[in-house]
Formats: C-alpha cells, sequence, structure tokens
C-alpha cells in the first residue's frame, strides 16, 4: 500500500514556544491510502499541531520552528501553498463555528465546490446531495444562525465532502454533536470511506464512536509520538500507559484488562455482538433468565 | 419577473445623480416612491426604525445648514436630497440579498472578490458576535462584573468585557482566514457562478435611468428652458 501521509523525523515549535522546547517531537509515521486513522492523546499532546503539520498550516503558514519532512500525497508540504494542498486534503478544524463563512448553508456548500471549479449544475447536484448526506436535507436556505451547533458541524462536513477530497483530516468534529449525531455522522464518514476509498484521519476523544469503522491508531503524549499501527497492534501499546488508557474504546479496555488479568486471548472485537458471540463461544453463559447476554 | 441586482444597484446609483439635476418636485416624487417601495417589501421594526433614524438624521442636517446661514429653503432641499439618496440604499439593502449585490459588483463592476466577499462575511459574523458578546458579559457577571454603577464606571468597567470580546474576534478572523485559504477561495469563487441574465424589464428600467440621467439635455433643448 502507498502512504498517503508519511512524516520522517519532524520536530515543530510555535513562534511563541519558549527556546529550547517543542511541540512535537521526532514524529515518525506513515498513513496508509484508504486507512481510517484516529488520532489521540491528552489534551495538549499535540494533535492539532499535527493536523496542521499534514494540512501545511504550521509550520508554512502560521510559522515556527521545524525540522524534517512532512509528505502528502506523495509531495512534500514544504513550498506548497496552504491552498494547494487543500485542494486535495479536506481538513475539518477544532473551531467549527469560525470556519463557516457564508450566509446560507446552500451557499456554503456551494462555496468550497465553486473555488474548486465545478460547473453551476454540478455545483447544484452536490450541494443537495451533501446536504442530504450529513442529515440536513433541504436545508439550503437556512441562515446559519438558524442552525444549531451540531447541525453547523454537520454542515462544515458536507461542505467538505462534496468536494470529494482524497484525503479528509478531522479534527474533532463531533465535538458539540450528541452521542446520536456522533454516531451517525462517523457512519456517514465510513460509508464515504467504503465507497470513495477516501483516507480519513480523525483525531476524536470519544473512541466509542469510531471503533467499527477504524483500521489504524496514533497516539501522542506530550509532543512525543507514544505508536503508530494497526488498531488491533497499537492498543494494547496504548493499554499499558495509565494516562492514555481511558482514550481507548470502552470496550477494548474492558477487552484488554479481560485479557491482562485471566492471562487470555480474546477476540478484535469492534462491536458489542462480536464481543458478546466471542464470550459466548467462550462458554461464558448468561444466569437463567438475565441479560440477553446468553440470549 | 425579477429585477437584476445589477440593475437595482444601477437605479440607486442613478437616484444618488437624479437627486442633484432633477428639479425639486421631482426628487420629492422620488421620495415618495421610495418610501412606498420601502414599507411595500418590508415593514418589520427594524425598517421602521432605520426610516425613523434617517428622517432624524436629516433634521439635524437641516439644522446645522441653518446655523451655518444657509437660506431656510436651500437647507431643506439639502436635506431632502440627502434623505433621498440614503433612503435609495436602504430600498436596495431591503429588495436585494447581499450575496446578489456582491456577486454583481464583482461580475459587473469588476470590485475585486476579496473586497465583495467582505460585505457577506460581515454580515455572516454579526449574529456571532452579539452572541459573543452576551457570553462574556455572563461570563464576568459570574466573576464580579456588574453594570449598576454611575456612567463612567460602568463605561470603565465595561472594558473587561470588551477585551475578551476583542481577542475572540481576532481568534475567530484569523480562523477564517485560514479556513477561507482551506476552501480555496478566490478568483474562482465568484467565477464559476452563473451569471446574472438580464431580462426585459431590467432593460426597460435601464432605459429610463438612461433618460432620467439626460434630463438636463432634453431639458434644454425640448422643453426650452
Ligand atoms: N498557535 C499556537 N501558538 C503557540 N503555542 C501553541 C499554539 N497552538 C498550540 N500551542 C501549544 O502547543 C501544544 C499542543 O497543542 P495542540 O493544540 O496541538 O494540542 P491538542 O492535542 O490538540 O489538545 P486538545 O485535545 O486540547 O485540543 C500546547 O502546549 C499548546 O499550548
Ligand atoms: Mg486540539
Amino acid at each position: 500500500m502507498t502512504a498517503q501521509i508519511a512524516i520522517e523525523k519532524f520536530y515543530f515549535a510555535y513562534k511563541a514556544t519558549p527556546p529550547g522546547q517543542v511541540v512535537l517531537r521526532d514524529i515518525n509515521l506513515k498513513v496508509d491510502k484508504g486507512s481510517f486513522t484516529c488520532l489521540i492523546g491528552p489534551s495538549g499532546a499535540g494533535k492539532t499541531t499535527l493536523c496542521r503539520a499534514i494540512t501545511g498550516i504550521v509550520p508554512f503558514y502560521m510559522g515556527g520552528r521545524y525540522a524534517g519532512d512532512v509528505k502528502v500525497l506523495g509531495k512534500s508540504t514544504k513550498g506548497q501553498r496552504v491552498s494547494d494542498i487543500a485542494m486535495h486534503v479536506g481538513f475539518i478544524m477544532e473551531d467549527y463555528e469560525s470556519q463557516l463563512v457564508s450566509l446560507t448553508a446552500g451557499e456554503e456548500v456551494a462555496f468550497s465546490l465553486l473555488n474548486h471549479g465545478f460547473k453551476p449544475e454540478e455545483v447544484e447536484k452536490r450541494v443537495s446531495w451533501a446536504l442530504e448526506a450529513v442529515g440536513l436535507p433541504g436545508r439550503e436556505t437556512y441562515r446559519l444562525d438558524e442552525l444549531s451547533g451540531g447541525q453547523r458541524q454537520r454542515l462544515l462536513l458536507a461542505s467538505t465532502l462534496a468536494v470529494e477530497p482524497e484525503l479528509i483530516v478531522l479534527d474533532e468534529p463531533v465535538s458539540a454533536m450528541d452521542p446520536d449525531g456522533a454516531q451517525s455522522l462517523y457512519s456517514l464518514l465510513a460509508s464515504i470511506h467504503r465507497r470513495l476509498g477516501t483516507t480519513i484521519l480523525a483525531v476524536e476523544h470519544r473512541m466509542d464512536f469510531l471503533l467499527p469503522y477504524v483500521t489504524d491508531l496514533i497516539a501522542l503524549k506530550e509532543g512525543e509520538l507514544l505508536v503508530a499501527d494497526s488498531f488491533d497492534a497499537a492498543a494494547p501499546v496504548v493499554y499499558q500507559d495509565a494516562e492514555l488508557r481511558p482514550l481507548l474504546p470502552t470496550l477494548w479496555q474492558m477487552k484488554l484488562g479481560l485479557e491482562e488479568r485471566l492471562g487470555l486471548r480474546l477476540g478484535n472485537w469492534r462491536s458489542e455482538e462480536e464481543a458478546v458471540e466471542d464470550l459466548k463461544r467462550r462458554g461464558v453463559r448468561a444466569k437463567e433468565g438475565t441479560g440477553h447476554v446468553g440470549s | 419577473m425579477r429585477l437584476a441586482a445589477f440593475t437595482q444597484i444601477i437605479v440607486t446609483l442613478a437616484v444618488t445623480a437624479w437627486v442633484f439635476i432633477l428639479p425639486t418636485e421631482a426628487v420629492a416624487t422620488i421620495l415618495v416612491l421610495e418610501l412606498t417601495l420601502l414599507l411595500y417589501i418590508k415593514h418589520d421594526q427594524m425598517t421602521l426604525a432605520a426610516i425613523g433614524g434617517l428622517a432624524v438624521f436629516t433634521g439635524l442636517m437641516v439644522l446645522l445648514q441653518l446655523l451655518f446661514g444657509t437660506p431656510l429653503i436651500q437647507s431643506l432641499i439639502g436635506g431632502l436630497r440627502m434623505l433621498v439618496m440614503t433612503m435609495a440604499f436602504l430600498c436596495l439593502l431591503a429588495a436585494c440579498r447581499i450575496q446578489d449585490i456582491a456577486k454583481a459588483l464583482v461580475e459587473k463592476f469588476r470590485l475585486p472578490c476579496e473586497y465583495a466577499f467582505m460585505l457577506t462575511t460581515a454580515l455572516r459574523f454579526v449574529p456571532n458576535f452579539l452572541l459573543d458578546s452576551e457570553i462574556t458579559l455572563d461570563a464576568q457577571s459570574c466573576r464580579g462584573y456588574s453594570n449598576r454603577q454611575n456612567f463612567i464606571k460602568r463605561f470603565l468597567a465595561y472594558l473587561v468585557v470588551i477585551r475578551p470580546l476583542v481577542m475572540r474576534a481576532v481568534a475567530k478572523s484569523e480562523t477564517l482566514a485560514l479556513s477561507m485559504e482551506l476552501k480555496g477561495f478566490g478568483n474562482n469563487t465568484y467565477k464559476n457562478m452563473p451569471p446574472e441574465k438580464l431580462n426585459i424589464l431590467d432593460y426597460l428600467v435601464l432605459l429610463l435611468v438612461l433618460a432620467g440621467c439626460s434630463f438636463p439635455f432634453w431639458e434644454k433643448y425640448f422643453l426650452g428652458a
């Protein structure tokens, strides 16, 4: 598989970072084409900074000190403008509020499409498709202040999806959504990922939403890479770190805990159903008339 | 059939010229037309407040001119001209979406797209700014800020609200700039929009505008003044 993102010996410090300190230290990683990668780490670990590095915003747009190289879609971000990279890479930043630039929902989605040079008829088609896909069908003429926070996050995703970038980087894209909304948004992202083979990199604090879809895991801690590997291989490493452990999906915290305490090897569960099946196969039975574990 | 934004802008500009070249009676008639039009399109509180504001402002201007020794009639005519001009822009804003105005300005008047976009973005962030100021006020109130003192103290105390507000606005505008870069904003934005077509009504109105603007000419040759 070819690497969509390749980072080598990357160090970075913002202009405001005190001398002698760095925000990212010796980052080496690859993200494969067509993968669905989750990026985790405690607050302040440098997740947002890493996303910015991938989209060329640091160091070239915001400035700062750096060493090493970041290659995205086979080209170094060095010497490219943010807007050039953005033609192929969609980036949804943390502050979703200030990223919406138009007056109505339809115009917001059309804005990216027009910038990418789509023809008017195509723009119209894609706008209604994208709004429908994120669960805002027929809201073209809604003013932005007539949408809720969660709906605005969806709108932002719609405007990114509409241009069908090869790679989408999302920095906490569901922070303003309720669990149901977050779940449906990730399942939409997963279906795009399956259908178009889009590579996806998402920063997410609540990994439970991602468990069914995630293929790879990157964990950052205090600016350093703890692990970057397939999810199944990386999760046990993350589990060994007491600070990062709670960031794993609840099901996997349970699985890895059971494996550690009981010396078992359980399956690589991706859903509750799989976990139940696996446990049943191992002879775990519900007591008569309780729960639905055995049913 | 609707008038294109382009035609509406032209008419607005024409009105600003007409107030100087047409006879006073005609200018007064335009004012009546404007008022009727405005109240026909929109008669919410905002519009009424805007009309009232303009009227008061015009009154002040007339007073000021009188103070400087301009004769009454001339002061009144001056006030009328200004009122008609500003009212024309009010009509434009009421009748036309700001997005369409921005588009027409880029398409037909060759305004650089950055400036046109500023028009729409400024409007986009007004609700945000109001919300922000409310949030900041609440947050500072929780920490003991109070506006129940005399005016001076209240003003000084208000600084604690303004400062975080400005900082938030700056941070937001930075994200906005970055976001526009990420969305590939540039000349393409307006170039790729479907062009606005002028229909027969537009041409009729434009003809009328032309006739109005050439008033001094036919006044001289045909009315035999
Ligand atoms: N624009 C900036 N200028 C200077 N320092 C910054 C800037 N942005 C972030 N930092 C610093 O870089 C470090 C990493 O920040 P970053 O935003 O990447 O963390 P994060 O992992 O995204 O955290 P969170 O989960 O809270 O979003 C922090 O110590 C932060 O103070
Ligand atoms: Mg962050």
